[in-house]
């Protein structure tokens, strides 16, 4: 164990966006200091959740010490890892307030992008030291030169303080190392104060409870001690601390500045808060530290068991999920259309369709899910305020006084030639531009305010195929704004299923309208009967499809050799039939319920 | 008395070999490989000897393949062994499916010696365009040809027809249907071409080299053909078979009545004591195995009662007369409307299914879409 002098500490996170190269970057750090041996490199050692190595990218924070020598002193480097995207901007704070530095990664091809610029603001509004790092220099269409100029503009950081490496071939490694010493603050606190320490992630151990992430602030927490987590005020004695090297390494005691993890017995995460401080029990106990701000879950949506058989199966695997991702959270709900089911709240889009993926990855489940949506506020008549969290609560337009939508301001970075795409693609969703800033001759961000509702729906696509894919985004919620919006029902054959309604803007009303009921006839099978399917704003009809009858299905040769063949054939439909919801007498496939997500764009 | 269990009283006989594989097709069937027909004789030989002792049976059935592509000596051997297997029972129906070009006098002349009584002509259309697109080996003057021959040794003529095929017209099938009255066989199955998987056709459908015809014109083609056939004096009596007054087929009406019957050859089904079992596909293995001493059986299953009555529901509803309840619930020991349940309710409200109180049979519209009643009648 290495003598723990907290000057020779160095607390860092790395900001970067997705794909600039972080956890290669962060991989090559582990192995320089030796943290993991080369025979146990695998890549993207950070990040080790499978879907995290599926997807390239990192979802939960994750904290690992690294070992330096230099000039005869040994410095300890804790690197916390952060989430790259937008969704996971609530993770990225808890980070920033372990550190007292931040490596901002660019990607030397790519430039700056909009979350780069984003999580760099914050982490110099927490007052951090920034490391500014060119990755991927080894690359021929590296724009070395033209990227330093963006990180200067947007960021006012100094041009020569900007390091070059190759996170892929170790290029500027040891320079790096160097910078992040020589930079970097040691982090201040009184190893003689009372235990102060911050608790920023924690994860669930099926043999050991309640893995709780800590930074000291103050103090120093032994093993064997009585501990209180001063929000529940809840004493537990610490069985055990240590250190990710990467793998959990269990010491005597983690002092001031270090970052590391308790195990105290503590049986359920529910107990566990993120932003709680950690401190000893009775008078001598720290004053708390400011928490975070809890996080804000921006989109909605339904997930209903395709089989209403598997409702607690469901509910199992979505409270298994809610311990270890405190983030997302989960209601009971009912729809006349799907039964039994729950309306989850997310962070983003990426956020729902992550763990919509965990879901079904870890538990066997099939699921119904229901478009996404955002949460609106409702005036009443009568005064009150309504939080809607589905388009089955709003209520008559009679009884509304005002009808309010969350409005978030938008960061678009794309190359100069694009700006009159995204601009356009921005009015179109009644966006009000803010302002425009040149980051380089060739690079511009375009901030406009928008409603998340059309953020969700696919502003990240379009801007994507607008720009080539060379342009990103990034928002944050700035209120709520009174809106002309209405609800739309879907009618099949005159009954209305509740968990296709939707709300959308009086102006798209007609062309979501015949949009959806499009895409919903494309998806419905023919039927025995004529299926009319409707879209409605109250009682008035605003478009209609119908699903012609089914004209011819028999089958022509059934003789001796084809009965078996054909007999488990129609057995076989009767179980797809039963995936299917059946709203009247008309089946509609599981994947129908997206279908309010179509535009209308391409009939414009 | 529960018919699954009584000794069999049809027979049917598959043989494979073809001198085309047509593009439609994904029977059991092998095209120019007619140096395996002495083993295969030799293998059916075999496996008929399983029967221990000669059978009585009201009807034996050849089909394929093409049983006509044998040559006279070749038949001459196969009837020959079926007729010391099979005792001739009650009026003693015996179908052999053939090919126009086959029909020959001296081929005809074997069959009449050794009893066929019918003759199932694969002929599929009049029309030249029609045969080309179906990969047919034969045309007009061929089929005249091989009708005058039939009807001079064996009298009794069945013929089947394709509708539905890629390019053709209504008018082109009313055409066909005229063509196909002024030759006036006894029997006439109607198909609607169905491109199923294994069939060449399948492939070029899904590379958008073949275009199906759409659901409007088949169901007009199809419900034009139920008509002509019935001003023209045929009985419609099953989805796809018509037959002038006494001459349906006695074997395919034991198929969709729950009798039981024999099946011999690759690929060939039987319904023996409530259990259904299906031969090896592939004509090599099959003979492979019955050369070896083994069982040729590739899939069996034993039905369970309920099953077996829903099955019986299922295929006895797609004879046109429908099913008799009473003489159903003699059986099978189950009740048509709890079988149905439900489902059977809604498709006699939406006028798909007739319901009185001796019957329950399939309306005109119910018949052009059956097969989408059919999954609520079963179970997996």
């Amino acid at each position: 164990m290495p003598s723990v002098d907290s000057s020779l500490i160095r607390n860092f996170c790395i900001i970067a966006h997705v794909d600039h190269g972080k956890s290669t970057l962060a991989d090559r750090l582990l192995e320089h200091t030796g943290a993991v041996s080369q025979r146990e490199m695998k890549a993207q050692f950070l990040d080790d959740m499978e879907l995290e190595r599926a997807r390239g990218i990192t979802i939960k924070a994750r904290a690992v010490v690294l070992y330096h020598e230099r000039n005869g002193n040994l410095y300890e480097l804790n690197l916390i890892d952060t989430p790259g995207h937008v969704d996971f901007h609530y993770e990225v704070s808890r980070s920033l307030a372990c550190c007292e530095g931040a490596m901002l990664l660019v990607d030397a091809c790519q430039g700056v992008e909009a979350q780069t610029v984003a999580n760099a603001l914050a982490a110099m509004e927490h007052e951090l030291a920034i490391v500014p790092v060119l990755n991927k220099i080894d690359l021929i269409q590296a724009r070395i030169d033209d990227v330093t100029q963006e990180i200067e503009h947007t960021l006012a950081l100094e041009a020569e303080q900007v390091l070059r490496v190759s996170a892929k071939t170790g290029v500027g490694v040891p320079a790096l190392l160097d910078a992040l010493i020589d930079r970097i603050p040691p982090p201040q606190g009184d190893p003689d104060a009372p235990l102060q320490a911050m608790v920023f992630d924690a994860h669930y151990d099926d043999y050991r409870g309640a893995v709780t992430y800590v930074r000291i602030m103050n103090g120093t927490v032994r093993k064997g001690q009585k501990i209180r987590l001063l929000r529940g005020a809840t004493t537990y004695e610490v069985l055990e601390l240590g250190q990710f090297a990467p793998h959990r390494r269990a010491c005597q005691e983690l002092t001031v500045g270090q970052v590391g993890y308790l195990i105290c017995n503590i049986k359920s995460l529910e107990n566990v808060h993120i932003g709680d401080t950690v401190s000893v029990p009775g008078d001598q106990a720290a004053p708390p530290l400011p928490g975070y701000k809890p996080p804000q879950r921006m989109v909605y949506c339904g997930l209903y068991p395709s089989d209403g058989q598997e409702f607690s199966v469901l509910r199992d695997a979505l409270t298994k999920l809610s311990i270890n991702d405190p983030s997302f959270e989960f209601t009971p709900e009912s729809s006349e259309a799907l039964g039994f089911g729950f309306r989850c709240g997310f962070l983003g889009l990426l956020h729902m369709e992550i763990i919509q993926q965990r879901l079904e990855q870890e538990s066997d489940v099939d699921l119904v899910q229901t478009a996404p949506n955002v949460t609106y506020e409702i005036l009443t008549k009568k005064g009150e305020m309504l939080h809607i969290h589905r388009p089955q609560e709003v209520p008559d337009s009679g009884d509304i006084e005002e009808f309010r939508q969350p409005v978030v301001r938008v960061n678009l970075l794309q190359p100069t030639e694009y700006i009159g795409g995204v601009m356009t693609l921005c009015q179109d969703r009644r966006g009000i531009q803010v302002r425009t800033e040149y980051l380089s001759p060739t690079r511009a961000m375009l901030v406009y305010d928008l409603p998340l509702a059309e953020v969700i729906y696919d502003l990240h696509d379009k801007l994507k195929s607008v720009t080539r894919g060379y342009g990103t985004m990034n928002y944050e919620l700035i209120g709520y704004e009174p809106a002309d919006l209405v609800r739309l029902d879907i009618l099949v054959n005159g009954k209305r299923v509740d968990a296709l309604s939707f709300i959308c803007h009086r102006i798209d009303a007609d062309r979501r309208g015949r949009a959806v009921v499009k895409k919903l006839k494309g998806e419905i099978e023919r039927h025995m009967f004529e299926i009319a399917v409707q879209a409605a704003i109250g009682a008035r009809i605003i478009a209609r499809e119908t699903v012609p009858a089914m004209r011819k299905n028999v089958t022509a040769k059934c003789y001796g050799g084809d009965i078996t063949r054909k007999r488990k054939l129609w057995a076989k439909q009767r179980e797809g039939k039963k995936r299917m919801k059946s709203i009247g007498s008309v089946d509609i496939p599981q994947k129908a319920f997206l279908a309010v997500l179509d535009t209308g764009e391409g009939n414009k | 008395m529960n018919r699954r269990f009584e000794t069999p009283r049809a027979a049917y006989v598959h043989v494979p070999f073809c001198r085309h594989h047509c593009g439609y097709c994904n029977f059991t069937v092998i095209a120019r490989r007619d140096d395996l027909v002495d083993r295969y004789l030799q293998a059916l030989a075999i496996e008929l000897a399983s029967l221990a002792r000669p059978r009585e049976v009201e009807s034996l059935y050849l089909g394929g393949g093409t049983p006509s592509h044998l040559s006279p000596a070749q038949l001459c051997e196969l009837l020959g062994r079926l007729r010391e297997w099979f005792v001739p029972a009650g009026s003693f129906e015996f179908t052999l499916e053939a090919n126009p070009v086959d029909m020959l006098p001296d081929r005809l002349g074997v069959m009449r010696e050794f009893g066929i009584n019918r003759i199932s002509l694969g002929i599929q259309s009049f029309l030249p365009d029609k045969l080309a697109a179906l990969e047919r080996d034969h045309r007009q003057p061929e089929i005249l040809r091989a009708l005058e021959h039939v009807r001079g040794h064996v009298g009794n003529v069945s013929i089947d027809l394709i509708f539905g095929v890629p390019g053709e017209t209504e008018d082109c099938w009313r055409r066909d249907l005229e063509t196909l009255i002024a030759v006036r066989p006894q029997h006439v199955s109607i198909y609607g071409l169905t491109i199923e998987r294994g069939s060449r056709f399948f492939g070029r459908v899904r590379k958008n080299q073949l275009k199906r015809l759409d659901d409007e014109t088949e169901r007009a083609m199809y419900l034009t053909a139920i008509d002509t056939l019935a001003s023209a004096g045929y009985e419609h009596y099953e989805v796809s078979n018509f037959a002038l007054p006494g001459f349906r087929s006695r074997h395919n009406e034991a198929y969709w009545t729950g009798r039981t019957y024999e099946a011999f050859g690759p690929g060939a089904s039987r319904f023996v004591a409530g259990r259904r079992e299906t031969n090896h596909r592939s004509v090599v293995t099959y003979l492979r195995r019955v050369m070896a001493g083994e069982s040729p059986v590739a899939e069996s299953e034993q039905l369970e009662p309920e099953d077996a009555a829903r099955e019986r529901l299922v295929f006895a509803l797609r004879r046109i007369e429908g099913i008799d309840k009473q003489e159903f619930l003699a059986e099978t020991g189950f009740r048509v409307h709890d079988l149905g349940g439900p489902a059977l309710e809604r498709f006699v409200a939406w006028g798909l299914l007739e319901d009185t109180p001796q019957t329950l049979r399939l309306t005109r519209d119910g018949l052009v879409v059956s097969d989408a009643l059919w999954p609520e009648f079963l179970r997996q």
